[in-house]
């Protein structure tokens, strides 16, 4: 095969030098010819296919960050030149870990195994190394708990680390999941429980990694606990510190609808079953102890200790589990839909919480009224449980997401939890109208595209087009966009607003992808060692990811990935090997694997 | 009837300056926040959508392109960076030439370079012409005014004359194409003949007014156009009326002073504009077509040509206002005979119209009864 290496980059940050990558492609076997065409070169198919006749070139090799962007051209240009399309491959920098250390390095083995026509992951992988029977889990969400469950009804050891005072991230705020609409507590409150029971899983709340050092199979982890100021094995949540505590927040757990006290429990199937004092909200902690304590002095168990400190303590693991999932985009940034200056336009999670049977208005759907405040003298806006129902209720899909201004990508799962708030708005306001606006209506998974039927059939109107505004017209908050399956803009009065926003990668995930030498994809997520053929391993040996830390998905890939993972850590340690890094490998280890693998030409 | 499509229906347009119609995935966002946008008219998603369909005898037939006023809002708030904005100006390019049955306009719209050759050409062309003809009429290169002058203002009023008898008849036919496309094939919405009498005062009011161009929400491009058109048109009322008074040895303030005045509009508004594109101020200027500055720069040359020629009679020097004048008409004729029917200055006759047909459809569609509306929703009223 006559082969031509074209070097396109996306980006200009990278700092890899391409021209000496370009040099060492010309030596390679089969190479005719190499050309660097530079950043976002303008690219002309038929003076391509000019350059393929002439060489006479039958395969082409796109090299560079994000090749794929450039693939359409060359496609089209050896078809001008008669040649095979299908003869268009990539080597793509950025996805296989160019762009970390020894990015020149790894940037030709990528283009060294594409001229050979295999794949990097598959002429790439690390020597196995022995593994330290303990696995530690970072993030307590629905993928953490799966996947710590299955190691340790395996038999083996787990640390899980959660960063907040309780298991079960974000499912644990949801009333029902699409699109069986189960109760979300009742699927996951047992998995939380087992956990905080399990005697194989030492659970860690409050706390988080500093530093990882060792090497894979043989970690070592620095965790700092946070100080909690509240002996987790003596309370036993009878609340009557929480009661004395005059401090008032938002509280997180109900996305900021409500408030909570200093000392508090995030909700009352927490695990632990423990309460936390806040130190940035408590008065005794930001006056160093000069007022209040009220809390410590009323606790009956007199667990409470507010002077308690942070401390560090060190675990030993061989694999590491990444399942940090993510938080919502932040709808502020998009003025146009009016969040934080309408009262009644609310985000997903926000609106989950209102929905919620636990939640601050045990779950009537209502709208915010203004209430004074006799502390700040102010009229604030609240949601009380005897407040006005809605009339009209407007749901906007893709908020932050698919917008080239924010995120490129699709959130995955705000289209069906738009069609879930659809159906839960029908269901306990069957007198109020709902509209849900939308581009592409994405109801990929097992039975969801007959919840997408069941939500219109039981009367949402489903408006093709994504709103461009919400705003006051007088007295009335009013929804503008286009009807684009009627070609008419329309206007729809409505009460409430809420707006399906789109998933970003929690806080916190580029500090920790850095203490874990682990990459991170261009949109922030973790890089996962090969998209099709090992999801769920890292560059790193023996650091995995799970879940929505991984990219969007619902609950249901969730699970299923933490399991996988959960499979992949059981078998280095009863192989007793585990993955080693891929950065471990040479250069020339890679170039004679890909050789031996290469089909006979 | 079947549909036709053509398949490379976007590839032609990118010849016209379009880039990223493909990027377009429909959420509406353009339209909602467009200006323009009324009941009748949605735009310009639907002209992306009939561009992604390659429905050429549908776009051919809109009228959407010419509502459109390019503030760029659309552009600025596109999630996909599909650049709706430009789509829009590369169609009104791309009717242009639709409209002009010559393929004239098609042809400079898709080469910049043969519109420049075109020009130098013609200009080539008069500029010979013109020497033969004040020497071969012993006309006197050191005389400006009278008897003996080198170009007899008489003469060149009869030039003139015709020139404007070539470019009514082209404007005249390109404007029957463009209401043979929009109003004449569309027969689902036909139009009586009462509603052309009852709107025809339309076209005078957007010709004068460029009312519309004011709804964008700036008002600055709106009066630099505004100043730009009616300098122009004063301009050419003088010429073809005054030009004996104009280029006369003596003073005549009733053509003088609007005639200074009108060059001062030429010439500041071609400059200012100019600037805008360099320094690509608003979306409308981040993107130049070449046909943008072969439209500008002409008109600058040819008012300030204009003007030197003038100062330089007034001033004692004949014979340097002579040469003046020939290289003013040089760049005025193709300018003239060139640009005004066949590229951008067309859009001179096709506003106006498009606002007048726009009336009459949006009457005509009104007492139509509408498709129902999901409970509570209203249209968007036109503005
Ligand atoms: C409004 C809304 C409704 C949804 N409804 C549904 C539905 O009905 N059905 C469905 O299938 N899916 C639904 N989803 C998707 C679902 O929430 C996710 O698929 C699922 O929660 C992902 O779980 P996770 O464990 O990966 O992430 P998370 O639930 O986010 O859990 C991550 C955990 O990690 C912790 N953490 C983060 N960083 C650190 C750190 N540095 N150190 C230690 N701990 C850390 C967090 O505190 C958190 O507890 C919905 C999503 C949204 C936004
Ligand atoms: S899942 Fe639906 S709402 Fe969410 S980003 Fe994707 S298309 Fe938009
Ligand atoms: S805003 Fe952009 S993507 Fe949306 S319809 Fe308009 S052109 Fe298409």
């Amino acid at each position: 095969m006559r082969t031509a290496v074209f070097f396109c980059q996306v980006g200009d940050t990278s700092p890899l030098n391409v021209d000496s990558v370009a040099k060492y492609a010309s030596n390679l076997p089969g190479v005719e010819h190499v050309e660097v065409l530079g950043v976002r070169p303008p690219l002309d198919p038929p003076r391509i296919a000019e350059r393929i006749r002439t060489v006479r070139i039958d395969r082409i090799i796109i090299a560079g960050d994000q090749p794929g962007f450039f693939k359409p051209a060359f496609t089209r240009a050896m078809d001008l030149a008669t040649r095979s399309p299908q003869e268009v491959f990539l080597a793509p920098f950025e996805a296989w870990g160019a762009p970390g250390e020894d990015a020149e390095e790894r940037a030709k083995a990528i283009v060294a195994c594409a001229c050979r026509g295999v794949p990097f992951t598959l002429a790439a992988i690390p020597a196995k190394t022995p593994v330290h029977p303990a696995t530690l889990v970072i993030g307590g969400g629905v993928a953490g708990i799966q996947a710590a469950l299955e190691i340790a009804d395996a038999g083996k050891q787990v640390h899980l680390v959660e960063r907040t005072a309780t298991l079960g991230g974000h499912m644990a705020m949801f009333d029902k999941t699409f699109p069986t609409l189960d109760c979300a507590a009742c699927i996951l409150t047992p998995k939380m429980v087992s956990v905080g029971q399990h005697p194989m899983i030492d659970l860690i709340t409050y706390a988080e990694v500093e530093e990882v050092s060792g090497s894979p199979g043989a970690y070592k982890v620095r965790i700092r606990r946070r100080a909690r100021r509240v002996d987790v094995s003596a309370c036993v949540a009878c609340g009557i510190c929480a009661e004395v505590c005059p401090v008032r927040v938002p509280s997180e757990f109900d996305a900021g609808i409500a408030t909570r006290k200093a000392v508090y429990v995030p909700f009352p199937q927490a695990v632990p079953n423990a309460y936390v004092v806040d130190g940035d909200a408590c008065t005794w902690v930001q006056t160093n102890g000069q007022k209040c304590g009220a809390c410590a002095r009323k606790c009956p168990k007199a667990c409470i200790d507010l002077g308690e400190q942070d401390r560090v303590e060190e675990l030993e693991v061989g694999s590491i589990i990444v399942s940090t999932g993510y938080e919502v985009f932040d709808a502020k940034r998009i003025d146009r839909y009016g969040y934080g200056v309408l009262p009644n336009v609310l985000t997903a999670l926000e609106f989950e919480r209102l929905t919620n049977a636990s939640g601050p208005t045990g779950g009537r759907i209502v709208t915010r009224t203004k209430q004074y405040d006799k502390r700040t003298k102010q009229d604030v806006w609240v949601f009380q449980p005897d407040g006005p129902s809605p009339r009209s209720v407007a749901i906007i899909h893709c908020v932050g997401s698919r917008d080239s201004a924010y995120n490129p990508y699709c959130s995955r799962v705000c289209c069906m939890y738009s069609l879930k708030f659809a159906h839960l708005v029908r269901e306990k306001l069957p007198e109020a109208a709902c509209f849900e606006f939308y581009i592409d209506m994405r109801a990929f998974g097992k039975g969801y595209e007959e919840f997408a039927e069941r939500i219109k059939a039981e009367g949402t109107h489903v408006v093709r087009g994504r709103t461009a505004s919400v705003q006051m017209v007088g007295e009335e908050m009013v929804v503008r966009g286009e009807d684009i399956l009627q070609d008419r803009l329309l206007e729809f009065p409505v009460d409430m607003v809420i707006l399906a926003v789109g998933l970003v990668p929690a806080t916190g995930t580029e500090e920790l992808a850095h203490r874990l030498g682990i990459q991170r994809d261009p949109d922030g997520w973790y890089a996962e060692f090969d998209y099709d053929g090992n999801p769920t391993e890292t560059q790193r040996g023996g650091v995995y990811v799970a879940g929505m830390c991984q990219g969007p998905k619902d609950i249901p890939d969730t699970v299923a990935q933490a399991s996988a993972v959960a499979a992949g850590v059981l078998r280095s340690i009863s192989s007793g090997r585990g993955s080693g890094h891929l950065a471990s490998l040479t250069l020339s280890q890679i170039e004679a694997r890909a050789k031996t693998l290469s089909r006979p030409t | 009837m079947a549909i036709r499509v053509n398949p490379l229906l976007i590839d032609d347009l990118e010849r016209y300056g379009a880039e990223d119609v493909q990027k377009c995935y429909h959420c509406g966002n353009c339209s909602a926040v467009c200006p323009h946008t009324d009941e009748t008219f949605v735009f310009p998603r639907r002209s992306m959508r009939l561009l992604q369909m390659g429905l050429e005898r549908k776009i051919e037939g809109s009228l959407e392109p010419w509502l459109c006023y390019y503030c760029g809002q659309c552009s600025t708030q596109c999630p996909r960076d599909a650049e709706p904005g430009e789509t829009m100006m590369s169609l009104r390019r791309w009717l242009t030439s639709r409209y002009d049955f010559t393929g004239i306009s098609r042809l400079f719209y898709r080469s910049p370079k043969a519109e420049v050759l075109a020009m130098v050409a013609l200009g080539l062309v008069v500029g010979v012409g013109l020497v033969a003809w004040g020497l071969g009429n012993g006309g006197d290169i050191r005389v400006y005014d009278g008897e003996r002058a080198f170009l007899k203002s008489h003469h060149v009023h009869v030039f003139d004359w015709g020139m404007a008898a070539v470019l009514v008849g082209l404007l005249g036919t390109n404007a029957a194409r463009m209401w043979w496309f929009i109003m004449y094939r569309d027969k689902e919405s036909r139009v009586p003949w009462w509603l052309y009498v009852k709107h025809v005062l339309l076209l005078p009011y957007h010709f004068f007014t460029q009312k519309r161009y004011a709804e964008c929400g700036e008002r600055k491009p709106w009066l630099l156009h505004l100043a730009l058109m009616l300098s122009y048109v004063t301009m050419l009322v003088l010429i073809m009326f005054f030009l004996g008074h104009m280029q006369s040895d003596t003073w005549h303030w009733q053509a003088h002073l609007p005639g200074y005045l009108a060059t001062l509009g030429l010439l500041g508004a071609t400059a200012w504009m100019m600037r805008g594109r360099l320094k690509k101020i608003t979306p409308l200027h981040r993107h130049s077509h070449e046909s943008d500055w072969v439209f500008l720069v002409q008109l600058f040359v040819v008012a300030f040509t204009g003007i030197l020629q003038h100062v330089l009679h007034r001033t004692g020097q004949p014979l340097a206002g002579n040469v003046v004048y020939v290289v003013h008409m040089m760049a005025a004729v193709p300018m003239l005979v060139l640009e005004v029917p066949f590229s951008k200055w067309a859009h001179l006759v096709y506003r106006p119209l498009a606002m007048y047909f726009a009336a009459m459809r949006r009457e005509v569609l009104r007492a139509k009864v509408p498709a129902p509306l999901p409970a509570g929703a209203r249209r968007v009223q036109a503005a």
